[in-house]
């Protein structure tokens, strides 16, 4: 549905312009356990918080901290781009966050835990570098909490 | 390790993540379908998938599209939009008084969850006062209040149109917002404003989506929008 080829040239350029350069230095880590014993998080870049945190700038490379035990409902969001459809996302926060979702899959033992907190972040208006403290900040919070893999999410 | 989805294939093969699932659904719906938790958690096992792989960088289509899913027909308009004349407040105040029974409706059938919130202000208040610029033919004073307060009247809106049950096709909805609500007419012009000056014209870019620029000639309005 969304190939770029169907998309008006005003828009293929605009995501294009988007591919810099590969991101270097290559990096891999290989599985040590089995998903189902994985603890997983959720980190997001569609600009979300929750309703009384502070709200993203138009462009921030900062992140909000979301906390696992907490009602999907509590979500909203303030991504500044104006380009993508928030239909979806006002019928269902497991259309972008999909942390309905990950509570099932641990009931379900496919697995092993969810993150204590998952983050979002706002991708909109930087080059990637801007994001590097803020992405070494959340990396070091996310050893702390013992996480083994992150399932992200773009918007 | 990391895992995750991409909308954009050709922005994932050169900036090279170590596992993504592209996915071909449009923007903002990189889980695919709202309310279908069966397609969701396909697309994420797919993705989990990939954290088994010994080898990367690794970039894996998702199998299936959703381009054949049968939308419902484009949202029936729940109201009568204000004919033209009088001035933006009355316009968009009238527009409020019908949308608001809708969004009530919205917020009954989604247990109370909304979007609205942003700003901190009531939209009866935010329309008031994007009204009297508007009628003042001036910019908005605090650009940072302005964005979030327009984001919150754009999510009572989309709320207002969706509020009876439906799988919608966002493009009608936005087709709707956009061409047919004094709302939209008035996002138009402001856009058309901050884009006349040199230092907020990225700022209008944030204001209305490429879509509405590029599709929707600027300076038509087939409602009551005759100034804009």
């Amino acid at each position: 549905m969304v190939r770029l080829s169907d998309l008006p040239d005003y828009e293929r350029e605009h995501l294009l312009g988007k591919a810099l350069q590969p991101m270097t230095p290559p990096y891999w880590v290989s599985p040590v356990k089995p998903i189902e014993a994985m603890r997983v998080a959720l980190i997001t870049t569609a600009g979300l918080h929750l309703r009384n945190a502070q709200g993203f700038g138009f462009t921030d490379a900062s992140f909000r901290p979301i906390p696992s035990e907490m009602s999907s409902d509590a979500l909203i969001m303030s991504h500044s781009s104006v380009n993508f459809d928030r239909t979806g996302f006002v019928e269902d926060v497991n259309l972008v966050f999909p942390i309905d979702r990950f509570r099932e899959l641990v009931e379900r033992n496919q697995i092993g835990s969810l993150a204590d907190v998952h983050y979002s972040f706002m991708g909109a208006g930087h080059s990637p570098e801007a994001f590097e403290a803020a992405a070494d900040q959340v990396a070091g919070l996310l050893k702390k909490d013992q996480v083994d893999a992150v399932f992200l999410t773009p918007v | 390790m990391t895992t995750g989805i991409s909308l954009v294939r050709e922005n994932a093969q050169v900036l090279q993540p170590p596992r993504s699932l592209w996915v071909s659904f449009p923007l903002g719906r990189p889980l695919g379908i709202p309310g279908d938790a069966d397609f969701q958690h396909r697309v994420i096992q797919a993705g989990l998938n990939l954290l088994n792989a010994r080898q990367g960088p690794l970039l894996e289509d998702f199998p299936e599209d959703i381009s054949d899913v049968d939308f419902s027909s484009p949202p029936a308009c729940p109201i009568s939009f204000p004919a033209a004349g009088r001035n933006w407040q009355a316009r968009l105040a009238q527009e409020l008084s019908q949308l608001q029974a809708w969004y009530e409706i919205g917020l009954q059938r989604r247990q109370g969850r909304t979007l609205v919130g942003l700003s901190k202000s009531e939209i009866a208040e935010i329309l008031v006062m994007l009204g009297a610029d508007l009628d003042a033919d001036r910019l908005p004073q605090d650009l940072i209040w302005f964005k979030a307060a327009i984001e919150d009247v754009k999510a009572f809106y989309i709320e207002a149109l969706t509020a009876q049950p439906g799988n919608y096709d966002h493009k009608a909805v936005y087709s709707l917002l956009w061409e047919q609500t004094e709302f939209g007419a008035a996002l138009r012009k402001f856009y058309e404003q901050l884009l006349a000056h040199d230092s907020l014209a990225e700022f209008a870019r944030i204001v209305l989506p490429r879509e509405a620029v590029q599709e929707i000639p600027l300076g038509t309005h087939s409602q009551g929008g005759g100034e804009a």
